[in-house]
């Protein structure tokens, strides 16, 4: 695997201005779901409505401190393809891969159970809570998508495309991370 | 070519360039083109058939409202055509022409760059916009086009009293609408901040491009808002979700926060390119710099920010705590500051230096105007108890229309004229210029002034029909009158710029002495826009005569025309130093492509055949992974 010192820059690559808005306006359409779910339990007495059950919360705080783990091997691969080693970043995001993976696989199956014990159109919390679990699954989903991408490009060696892809993919990473925590702790405080 | 070329060398290079930003002759070019200039022309001409789309439904409107009792129109037509021509106007029509047409045109050529900093990216947001125009509009042939005005309140939006799809139409079409914008959006962001020419500091940037950074990240805030709400209409009417329904929970009012925290950001993102486009004339046809620049440029992002705070202003009749009404009256009337800063700007700008009252210059003077009457009639609204005896009354007609049309469009067809030589070569008609602006002017004032009075008469909006015994009659005659007369005024618009195109006088680069950049290369622009990239010292660089001459000769030595290959520069920030070469890529089909598995997408949610979509969803990621493989390499 070739290696390709990365130019040295006064300012971030065009690419990673370009994932820093995503962020940001994905960070919004998030944050507008977060606070939908709690302006809608404000307005109830009782969140979640009589009938149906408390959500988890060691569980899935476990799983959403799992999750933030990844960000550890994300921003080493980053590091390392800066520095033109492209077999340690490859190495990182397989790593990093496989934990995302077995998260969204356990995640999707709290899901499927969470819909046998409640429905998502009986309620305006089961709504909410469905709609806010999914839309972060969806960004899980999607980061597994680009990883697998990134490692498919990473076996031909690095150019200067593929290193700011990586280190693009990685800020991906971070934010969806840091999201799902913040939505794990929304969902956990009905519990409280 | 704009700058001389005066040496064999030079001649090499610029025949190089040709040769390496060439891009495949005929349809199939234009279906895969990147390059911002013919991606703003395709802008352009498809918001304008929209605009024409939108007027016609104006006019039926205004036909049927000419006399009491009319039966033009049947009342629920009514209600699609008042609802398909708000969103017309607004979604498909001012954005796209104003960021789509005029920023992806301009933007590139005005900070010295060759493309968009995401070319590809560009080229998708056109035909993501197309296909979603398309969408929405199938709506209106079908018969059921959305019906419940185009801030589509629930319940009425609800499955429960519009059942039909008129209102997925709107849900579905506006998200895949936002996708394009939104990445439009990040795209000038980033091209505004990262490809402007060395030497061009942030405090050298012409104010048009403040506007558009304004405006774009305005967008990039204010369009999550409204993708939640229509994200949670669509679960409720296609998934039976509860978020709006009451009986289960769920908050209609939800629906009224999430779709005004967009809404009124709304507003300033349709009217901050005009700001930008009349700072952008006034200098030129003034033969002076702008006024209080740096303030200026503060007051478009101080609008853009505080237009954010003060959305619960449309919902004063809704019945919400009165301190929370109070505080977003105040919020409100902060605006003003930022907004009256730039009027006396412009006006102290007009005043002090020597104006031409050529036909753009007329059109600013026209949204001056207007501005200052739509200004003051908004200013009204943030007085809670006048807002509540006038809601849903056509002096909110009247208002907006002043600030959206007056306001807003009025730059848009005076930068048409300002532009129209820099885009085709050649000149428009100066005589019906300045007739097609007097015609669209008074038709403008006919047709919106009444609107203040039948509104403080009590003649609320969106009703198809008046009683003919209340005395509304003569000002609806008038309004009708002005509707016509302000259609010709637009005719004769297009008609001079479309007989011109082929018969108007050769313009040469720089017809109007203009103070930016864009006028420095030759008229039509060339597909690298610059021989050389330009290096600028002033806000002003048209300008600055001893750098334009500089560029001659750095095109003679070679300094910085990157003729090697699909190039430009890429700057720092604030400083814009020169930082790296970009290699830039050149057409793709991809794009086209991702926004035609995406029309699969929406096309098939729309009717319900959920399975299939989620197999247009791999395709669409497919697409994206073969898009981004394709990697831009250095020549």
């Amino acid at each position: 695997m070739s290696s390709v010192a990365t130019p040295r820059r006064g300012s971030l690559p065009n690419g990673v201005w370009g994932i820093a808005l995503v962020i940001a306006t994905e960070g919004a359409f998030l944050g507008c779901l977060i606070a939908s779910y709690l302006y809608l339990g404000s307005r109830r007495e009782t969140w979640p409505p009589p009938g149906i059950p408390e959500p988890h919360v060691l569980v899935p705080l476990i799983l959403a401190g799992v999750l933030l783990a990844t960000s550890v091997p994300m921003f080493f691969a980053s590091f390392a393809a800066r520095r033109g080693a492209a077999r340690a970043a490859w190495l990182l995001i397989f790593a990093a891969l496989i934990v995302q993976c077995g998260y969204l696989a356990y995640q999707v199956h709290l899901f499927l159970r969470d819909l046998d014990a409640f429905s998502p159109s009986a309620s305006a919390y089961g709504s909410a809570y469905f709609t806010l679990l999914g839309a972060h699954h969806v960004h899980v989903l999607f980061g597994i998508l680009l990883d697998v991408w990134l490692l498919a490009r990473l076996t031909g060696g690095l150019s200067e495309y593929r290193v700011t892809a990586v280190r693009v993919v990685s800020w991906y990473w971070h934010f969806v991370n840091v999201l799902g925590v913040l939505i794990t702790i929304t969902i956990v405080s009905a519990a409280w | 070519m704009a700058i001389g070329v005066r040496t064999p060398e030079a001649q090499a290079r610029v025949d190089r360039l040709e040769r390496v930003w060439l891009e495949r002759p005929g349809v199939l070019g234009w279906l895969t083109t990147t390059d911002h200039k013919r991606i703003g022309l395709l802008y352009f001409f498809t918001s304008l058939v929209f605009f024409a789309a939108g007027g016609i439904e104006a006019l039926f409107i205004r036909s049927q409202l000419l006399v009491p009792n009319e039966k033009l129109i049947a009342p629920d037509t009514f209600d699609q055509l008042f609802t398909m021509h708000g969103l017309t106007m607004i979604f498909l029509f001012v954005i796209p022409m104003s960021t789509g047409a005029f920023g992806n045109y301009l933007l590139p050529l005005m900070i010295g760059a060759r493309d968009m900093a995401f070319p590809r990216l560009n080229a998708f947001t056109y035909w993501a916009f197309l296909c979603s125009g398309i969408f929405i509009y199938i709506g209106l042939f079908l018969g059921k086009a959305p019906d419940a005005g185009w801030f589509n309140y629930v319940p009425l939006a609800s499955k429960q009293f519009d059942p039909g799809v008129n209102i997925d139409f709107y849900g579905l079409g506006l998200i895949f609408n936002g996708i394009s914008t939104t990445a439009a959006a990040i795209n000038f962001i980033v091209t505004i901040f990262k490809l402007r020419a060395p030497g061009m500091s942030i405090n050298r940037m012409p104010l048009f491009a403040f506007a558009f950074l304004a405006v774009s990240f305005a967008l990039v805030f204010a369009l999550p808002p409204l993708n939640t709400a229509l994200v949670f209409l669509e679960l409720d009417r296609l998934a039976g979700f509860d978020f709006f329904n009451i009986a289960a929970g769920g908050a209609p009012l939800l629906w009224q926060h999430l779709f005004w925290l967009f809404g009124h950001p709304e507003v300033y993102i349709i009217i901050l390119p005009a700001f930008g486009i009349a700072t952008a004339i006034i200098p030129t046809f003034t033969g002076r710099r702008m006024i209080a620049f740096p303030l200026v440029a503060l007051a478009e992002i101080l609008v853009a920010f505080i237009g954010f705070g003060v959305w619960v202003h449309h919902m004063f009749s809704v019945g919400l705590a009165e301190v929370t009404m109070v505080y977003f009256a105040a919020a409100s009337l902060i605006i003003v500051i930022p907004s009256a800063i730039q009027l006396f700007a412009w006006i102290t700008t007009m005043v002090t230096g020597k104006p031409r009252f050529q036909t753009p210059l007329l059109w600013i003077v026209g949204f001056i105007t207007f501005f200052i009457v739509g200004g003051l009639s908004g200013i009204m609204f943030a007085a809670i108890p006048f807002d509540q005896q006038l809601t849903d009354t056509y002096f909110v007609v009247a208002h907006f229309h002043f600030v959206i049309f007056g306001a807003a469009v009025f730059p848009i067809l005076g930068g048409m004229y300002y532009w129209f030589p820099k885009v085709t070569g050649r000149l428009y008609h100066e005589g019906v210029g300045k007739l097609s602006f007097w015609l669209t002017f008074l038709g403008t004032a006919l047709t919106f002034f009444p609107m203040h009075i039948v509104g403080l008469l009590g003649m609320p909006r969106r009703n198809y029909t008046y009683p003919p015994n209340v005395g509304w009659q003569p000002y609806n005659v008038a309004e009708t009158l002005g509707s016509y007369i302000l259609t010709a005024g637009l005719l004769l618009v297009a008609a001079n710029l479309g007989w011109s195109l082929f018969r108007g006088r050769l313009a040469g680069n720089d017809p109007w002495n203009g103070d930016t950049l864009e006028w420095s290369t030759s008229s039509p622009p060339p597909p690298y826009n610059y021989a050389v990239i330009p290096y600028v010292t002033s806000p002003y660089p048209m300008w600055d005569r001893a750098d334009r001459e500089e560029d001659a000769r750095r095109l003679d030595r070679g300094d910085l025309t990157l003729e090697g290959g699909h190039e430009t520069i890429a700057s720092t920030v604030l400083d814009a130093e020169l930082d790296e070469i970009l290699h830039m890529p050149s057409e793709s089909p991809w794009p086209i492509l991702l926004a035609l598995a995406l029309s699969g997408v929406f096309a098939l949610l729309l009717t319900g055949h959920y399975g299939s979509a989620l197999v247009f969803v791999g395709v669409a990621a497919a697409v994206l992974g073969a898009w981004h493989w394709k990697e831009p390499q250095p020549a």
